[in-house]
């Protein structure tokens, strides 16, 4: 696996992100989900086509600032002077539940800035008749069932390891802990931020991709979106749940490169 | 030695599966478990029993706030302390407690200045403000805070009734989470600048600096008694050292289970049951409402996951929900103190003295103990052990953390036109 290089980007006085970034080619901003931002087959195999930039979310990695950044509106505001820094006038941007409910957001807040929007099973909106069931009220096995669907696969086993060391064990739990603490701040109680209100100004060609089986949030969700923005095409991969760039990461992979190969010409109105 | 009559307001009759039949006690117990007409007894019962605590000459009585919780039946604890107040104004002895509001819930903040000011004058200048960051599952799960937020709006909130508290203009309020054109509640606090501010918390630095450097009490209130008070009171009073306060117990209060009898053997006839409903039923929460993410500091967490995976002890919760606890150890565990009044008395004098502890949060009702056997518990405490102790600390002097009150003033009799 390729090693990503970790640079630390300072936006203003305040907040400071650590971008991971890999790999040459066109570049392709990643947002990572609730469980944080780990380097892995899927952001390797993405960084053999792109050049990849993924940002830790302030308050997780070396991404510092969270308690400065009041709300949601002020999130999507440091993700901009970011691209800024990083000198992206617009870029393809790939966000994976909590990263694509803040794509989604982005794509929506200033058209201009995400060139074509990949959202991988999107937090953001949410049903009453179909409650994305309380992610912060479950234990971390609950969790790692509802968010994969083969429990003997790599990723489940991934999620169920714990270090036998006592000090690295309480290192992890409290990466993990803060992973929790950043997204809960943009997520609490309940993951309905008021994208509802926003979404239809999201006027980028945007894929949409969701497992079969999700099980935190169902596909539901995934016509959901599709139904409010615009320019979306929905792609449900067949054996997956809510990890699905994990679960399935080939078949995901090659669907976001067909995605980005397409011009604007390829939709309709 | 300062003692309060404190109270939880459990209900008394849960379903004796409750345990195994519902996940919590707390956040999501079922609501149709709750018979209105048998509340109605409990909360008058509950209330003729602190009543009872002032005619014994308790130094306090003490309420708190639980939301969603069967067993503190006190959302709003200022509620029950309007009640109480009636009867502490013409209490020479008895102060009231409230332990108590939830700072980052009330909104806007100027609430807790303008009731606990209401508190205070109907009182007679009587009150103690408590000011929790409240539980986890209050606060963030069933009040829906955002935890990453809670602390913020706390320390927020908590400046503000202060400086409404202390300010005799009209001031503006430009917080983070509070805008406020007018600041200016009516009727302002009988005590002045404010009444004493008691500060009940967990074991986190931050608390112990916050309480220590504006004068507050900080009292440690857990169900499991005074060894376990011990841990978490020693590293406050190296603190405090540090610090340069001064060693004046008043600064520190325990809770503690407290139950009297005629003898040893009696005490455990009258009472195993009761303290067995509390620890068994009142104490039976999911584990997944435990603690929110970001309800602790990253620096309290350390500390705490540590412990946590060190070594094999059992924590005291679990060691009562395997039932393997008999009334023994429950006793040398600390949970509970409990005999005849002299062992009462030998009991609490060996722990005051070592835990520096200058309040004592009696929980002199358990889980289910019906309404005679508290009534007996509290007599007992106060007639027969309570004098025996008070003059533990007495060289101390407690007017910065207790009030001072105002005699009432004579009231004026119709007087009959000629």
């Amino acid at each position: 696996m390729a090693q990503p290089i970790s640079k630390i980007i300072k936006i203003n006085e305040n907040v400071s992100f650590e971008v991971k970034i890999a790999g040459q080619g066109e570049p392709v901003v990643f947002l990572h989900n609730l469980g944080g931002l780990k380097w892995n087959q899927f952001l390797d195999e993405l960084s053999n086509h792109y050049q990849v930039y993924a940002p830790h979310l302030p308050g997780t990695g070396a991404s510092t600032g969270l308690e400065t950044i009041r709300d949601l509106w002020d999130l999507i505001l440091c993700y901009y002077d970011l691209f800024d820094e990083l000198g992206l006038e617009s870029a393809h941007v790939i966000g994976h539940s909590l990263g694509g409910m803040i794509a989604a957001e982005l794509a929506a807040t200033d058209q201009s800035r995400v060139k074509q929007l990949v959202a991988i099973a999107p937090a953001g909106l949410f049903r009453e008749d179909h409650p994305i069931p309380d992610m912060f009220a479950m234990l971390p096995e609950e969790l790692n069932r509802l968010v994969v669907l083969d429990q003997d696969s790599p990723a489940a086993q991934m999620m169920r390891y714990v270090p036998e060391d006592l000090d690295e064990r309480t290192e992890m739990m409290i990466e993990r802990i803060q992973n929790q603490v950043a997204a809960a701040k943009f997520l609490w109680p309940i993951p309905d931020k008021g994208l509802k209100s926003r979404i239809h100004r999201i006027k980028a060609q945007t894929l949409l991709v969701w497992g079969k089986q999700d099980g935190l949030i169902p596909v539901v969700y995934g016509e959901e979106f599709h139904r409010r923005i615009a320019h979306s095409e929905l792609k449900i991969i067949e054996s997956a749940s809510h990890l699905v760039d994990v679960e399935q990461t080939e078949e995901v992979i090659s669907l976001i490169r067909d995605f980005l190969k397409t011009s604007d010409i390829a939709f309709t109105l | 030695m300062k003692f309060i009559a404190f109270h939880f307001m459990p209900y008394r009759e849960l379903p004796s599966d409750f345990e195994e039949k519902y996940p919590s006690v707390w956040v999501t117990p079922p609501k149709t478990l709750f018979d209105p007409e048998r509340g109605h007894r409990m909360y008058h019962d509950y209330l003729d029993e602190l009543e009872y605590a002032i005619d014994l000459g308790f130094d306090g009585v003490g309420v708190n706030e639980h939301h969603s919780n069967a067993y503190g039946m006190m959302p709003s604890p200022n509620l029950m302390a309007s009640i109480l107040s009636r009867k502490i104004r013409k209490s020479d002895k008895t102060s009231l407690l409230i332990l108590g509001n939830s700072l980052a819930s009330y909104n806007p903040p100027v609430r807790v200045a303008e009731e606990m000011a209401m508190l205070d004058v109907l009182s007679g200048g009587k009150l103690i403000a408590g000011f929790p960051v409240g539980t986890s599952m209050d606060q963030n799960y069933a009040y829906g805070i955002n935890p990453a937020e809670l602390r913020e709006r706390y320390y927020e909130a908590h400046d503000l009734i202060m400086k409404a508290w202390k300010s005799d203009d009209v001031f503006m309020w430009n917080g983070k989470y509070n805008q406020l054109r007018y600041v200016n509640p009516w009727p302002r606090t009988a005590q002045r600048p404010h009444p004493p501010v008691w500060i009940p918390g967990g074991g986190s630095v931050e608390t112990y600096d916050f309480c220590i450097e504006n004068q507050y009490s900080f009292s440690f209130l857990s169900y499991f008694g005074h060894k376990y008070a011990n841990k978490v009171l020693g590293p406050f009073w190296e603190r405090n050292d540090e610090l340069g306060g001064d060693r004046n117990p008043y600064k520190t209060g325990i809770c503690q289970f407290i139950f009297v009898s005629e003898t040893d053997e009696r005490a455990q006839i009258e009472y195993e049951e009761h303290i067995r409903y509390f620890f068994s039923k009142c104490m039976h929460t999911d584990r997944r409402f435990a603690e929110a993410p970001g309800y602790r500091t990253v620096k309290s967490l350390r500390a705490g996951l540590r412990s946590q995976f060190d070594g094999t002890k059992k924590r005291p919760g679990d060691m009562l929900k395997d039932g393997t606890m008999t009334w023994q150890d429950l006793i040398d565990e600390g949970f509970i103190i409990a005999g005849s009044p002299a062992t009462v008395r030998d009991r609490l004098r060996d722990v005051l003295q070592t835990l520096r502890a200058g309040n004592v949060v009696c929980l002199l009702h358990a889980g289910s103990m019906p309404h005679w056997l508290t009534l007996k518990n509290m007599q007992l405490f106060a007639e027969e052990v309570m004098p025996y102790v008070k003059d533990i600390h007495s060289e101390w002097d407690h007017s910065q953390y207790w009030p001072k009150g105002f005699s009432e003033e004579k009231v004026q009799e119709a007087v009959t036109q000629p």
